[in-house]
């Protein structure tokens, strides 16, 4: 999940929401690939052969460097017999793992036949990164399952995580399956996904910050639909109409990202109470500042004043006219102040999870701890 | 000395964008309001002056002949041009009486009127004896300009009763302007009563009592805007009390603790000024209904940027929410913290709209009034042509 900024040269602070998307795959023993997505109503199966013959006739290359072309996207969909018009997540999700699944064979070898099952605790379309998560799991579990990557569970162990190297090449994969569902994605989503924590994101430059601290935040969804397209739109017509306004402010947010940066590595070394007011006071200038840019909406209104109410500080996350916020709790924020203020929040209409951000990147779970 | 009472009145002041940016250098936009301050001046035969502020609960007189005695008793000089000096002002509260610890707003109105009194009759000549009513459409003490409003009324009252300056009232005319160079005379002398009650002011209120209309205001330089458009606005009074002082020191504390979040927020208010300036202007020469979005969206954003550095405040939210649900733009204007907000009205705002949204923030327990900003600065009146209840106030 990122906070951005709507402008390219500024810097923007994305972190890792620990809501997190499950892939199970198991081995099949019968020259059949079954992938399922119960909660998009996904429930798809091939038998090797067939798709081992649509690798050889696939147009171009598949390397992990090259974007999927419309030619190799056609012919996939094609085959899994996607009409137009058909519905997106679900064709998206279908389209990203015929690709990967082709692409990852053709350069490791052949992918055993198996059956995948996805499930996630993310919303889908709220700006919070859900297809990304999608492709990372599916990367992961495909470059594993061929033997591209190690697989580094120890006995005992609830999760383990991927050497740097291996992360890296989790990373490029779940990017190609990125661009088979978003065409042209800042790549964020996917570094996120697999590196967990935090990255700062700066025209096309990603860099993960070094240690961060988990912190609680209750996550809500509006429900309010928006058009990211149309809202980039707006502020960039925005600016265009009063530039000497505008351009300083995004100025002040990217002064803000950098501030949080810095209390962010301050607070992984020296978890203190005393950078909370900081961090809720660069939630609330941001907040306005939103605003300002012009893609706040009175169901986000309704939900600062709501958190407020409680003295807590929120902002919203992603795209604004509606759909997503945070709201930063403290480690003694106390538990009945947690649970009026989700109380309160559903009571407008909205989704309301309690969880984290800072979690950990893409890793191998244990399924006996699950 | 016309032979008649004279009336005069000026206008209040609002800050309509620049508040508290104005302190770091940037441009902020000053406006007259139409709430004004008014002063009947009646020549009298028998060598007494007498002033009265009903409304603050001031009544004074004096013989002629003390105050002729005081004027040379005055050490230093009266020059409109030097601040009045600690001493003069000892001497004056000493002379009315005025003890350490009296209330505040009586004592500077009276100190106020007699430096001017005694300066501008040593400079011009005796003032004659005269009895002066003042009466306000101002609060009092909500950054409105109400000081100032006063100290231009008596500056102008004062130069007119001693021939410094014209009469300039026509026959049939309800009003009349005194000329620039006159207007000029009377903004330095309302600058020396602003001295008097404030030490230290920045000359803005009495600009904007004398000239009206709007102007600009940065570093100390202060420029009329040319021509401007009245504008209806609400102008709400939270009644929340705050500390200028203290606000401005908050303001200044963030900036430094956050240089690279505050320094641009500052820079944006300024250029708020500016792009206010020009749509003003615009205005005044095309007043279509084209620019109300812009001047609303301008006040928006400013009072975000306000929220920012640090100077809102929950009854001024409040104020923006329930003007916001009449379809209404607000923002608070001059020290925030509580006092006072605009809001903009568009010339086809209905009725209805208007009075709803005055009973919800009365509601508040604000004080709200009707008014206009972009008023004539200070002008003669003929009593005639005056509301009855203003001539009656000022009996």
């Amino acid at each position: 999940m990122s906070i951005p900024t709507h402008a390219e040269r500024e810097v923007a602070v994305a972190v890792a929401l620990d809501l997190r998307t499950f892939l199970r795959l198991r081995p099949r023993r019968d020259a059949r690939v079954l992938v399922a997505l119960p909660s998009i109503g996904v429930r798809l199966g091939w038998e090797a052969a067939p798709l081992r013959d649509l690798r050889a006739a696939l147009p171009g290359d598949l390397e992990e460097s090259k974007p999927p072309s419309l030619e190799q996207l056609d012919k996939l969909r094609e085959f899994a017999g996607i009409a137009h018009g058909a519905p997106a997540a679900e064709s998206l999700a279908t389209l990203a793992f015929l690709y990967l699944y082709l692409a990852i064979s053709a350069k490791y070898g052949e992918v055993p036949s198996m059956d995948i099952v996805v499930w996630s605790e993310l919303p889908t379309g709220a700006g919070l990164g859900s297809s990304a998560a999608y492709s990372v799991c599916l990367a992961a579990a495909l470059l594993t399952a061929c033997g591209a990557i190690g697989c580094p569970l120890e006995e005992g162990k609830p999760t383990a995580r991927w050497t740097e190297k291996e992360l890296d090449l989790i990373n490029r994969w779940a990017f190609q399956g990125e661009r088979v569902i978003h065409g042209n994605p800042s790549g964020v989503d996917n570094a996120v996904g697999t590196w967990g924590g935090a990255l700062q994101y700066q025209s096309g430059k990603i860099t993960p910050l070094k240690r961060v601290p988990t912190l609680r935040i209750l996550l809500t969804n509006t429900k309010v639909p928006r058009s990211t397209k149309i809202l980039v739109a707006g502020v960039k017509d925005k600016l265009l109409k009063f530039p000497a306004i505008m351009n300083p402010v995004l100025d002040s947010i990217d002064a803000i990202s950098h501030e949080c940066e810095c209390v962010l590595e301050t607070m992984a070394v020296n978890p203190s109470l005393e950078h909370y007011p900081v961090l809720e006071e660069l939630f609330d200038i941001n907040q306005h500042h939103l605003n300002v840019i012009g893609v706040g909406h009175s169901s986000l209104d309704q939900l600062c004043q709501v958190t407020a109410l409680h003295g807590l500080h929120s902002k919203l996350t992603g795209a604004g006219g509606g759909g997503c916020g945070i709201t930063l709790l403290r480690p003694d924020t106390p538990s009945p102040v947690v649970e009026a203020a989700k109380r309160d929040l559903i009571t407008c209409g909205f989704e309301c999870w309690e969880t984290s951000i800072g979690a950990p990147g893409a890793a191998r779970v244990s399924t006996s701890s699950i």
